[in-house]
């Protein structure tokens, strides 16, 4: 304990740690109480591991704008969690995607709003949903065979 | 980094479900994760995805943290990680030039500070909170901004404006007192906020 502090440097402390906690508005705080939600659902985070879009930063220097804005229109993601991956194609009005290992189930689109898009997964692990949130969303891809996993939230 | 036992009880008791712990995580370092955010000056869209994006991993690590007590430490690092990330894309879709590269560059000392403080206040909020509730009104009142004058402090809280001084002393004893408090040392010294 700061046994030396004087009542003036206590209050100055107590002062600044108020106005911290002020400083953090509700809905901050809201949405982190929120999250405790995903507690007892057995999904499994996956990850974001690629995005072809810092790819783009690292090769624009040398690529034509031509190169460039024919590569910017396909944005592929790859989310890898321990048991499978997701891989996205994102154009401008549809995701096209496919889990790895293949095998069916659901995918969900869950836009930071509430919304949720729910698509079929089929044999081969593709799945194709429409149309993408214009905000943050994440996807919770379950398998039949029993995998929950839940991507990051994201934009794009 | 001090070794806060409340923090270990609190991790353990959310990893076994427990909603009110869980709050109490939150209510302790979303003050962390929002100020190193707004130290990457990041827009309020984002800091909510960075937000989002640390709770549900932190959900997902509950159970899984080696040192709970090293938390506030995960969270910083965790959190600028995703502010990075955050950058990352704004600058995707910004024009060329629009983003300052210094501002992807937070030096560590600042973000060990930012851990440091948000301990110290986190403490200093529990202990505060612990003490009676006369206390907690007088140094409420003591601390408010901008603050009150003794002569508001003796109509509100009906005390003669001559015992403020003495009970102000009395409570803050109580304060430094106090067990919650008794992790904070030289570091903590040493990084009192200049502009208090």
């Amino acid at each position: 304990m700061p046994e030396d502090w004087d009542d003036e440097r206590l209050l100055g402390a107590l002062r600044e740690a108020s106005r911290a906690r002020h400083d953090v508005p509700p809905w901050f705080t809201q949405a982190g109480q929120s999250a405790y939600a995903w507690h007892d659902i057995d999904a499994q985070l996956a990850q974001l591991s690629y995005d072809s879009s810092h790819d783009l930063d690292l090769e624009g220097v040398v690529r034509s704008a031509s190169t460039r804005s024919e590569r910017a229109t396909i944005h592929a993601l790859t989310f890898t969690s321990a048991r499978l991956s997701i891989e996205l194609e994102v154009s401008t009005d549809s995701l096209i995607g496919q889990i790895i290992p293949p095998r069916r189930g659901t995918i969900e689109q869950q836009a930071s709003d509430g919304e949720t898009i729910t698509a079929p997964i089929d044999d081969i692990g593709c799945f194709y949903i429409q149309p993408v949130p214009a905000g943050s969303f994440r996807l919770r891809c379950r398998t039949e065979d029993g995998i929950d996993v839940v991507t990051n939230w994201f934009t794009v | 980094m001090r070794d806060d036992p409340s923090v270990i009880a609190l991790v353990t008791r959310a990893a076994n479900s427990d909603q009110d712990a869980w709050n109490e995580i939150i209510e302790r370092y979303a003050p962390l994760v929002w100020s190193i955010c707004t130290r990457y000056q990041l827009k309020n869209q984002d800091i909510e995805d960075v937000g989002q994006t640390v709770w549900l991993l932190l959900v997902e690590q509950l159970g899984k943290l080696r040192e709970p007590a090293a938390l506030p430490g995960w969270l910083a690092t965790t959190t600028q990680r995703e502010c990075l990330r955050a950058l990352t894309a704004a600058r995707r879709t910004a024009d060329a030039g629009t983003l300052d590269d210094a501002l992807a560059v937070v030096d560590a000392a600042v973000i060990e500070q930012e851990i440091l403080a948000a301990e110290r206040n986190a403490a200093l909020r529990t202990a505060l909170g612990e003490l009676p509730l006369r206390c907690r009104q007088l140094l409420a009142m003591l601390i408010s901004d901008p603050p009150s004058s003794y002569t508001e402090i003796s109509a509100t809280l009906r005390i003669p404006i001559g015992s403020i001084g003495p009970q102000r002393a009395r409570c803050l004893e109580r304060l430094r007192r106090s067990s919650t408090l008794d992790g904070l040392g030289a570091d903590e010294l040493r990084n009192e906020p200049s502009g208090r």
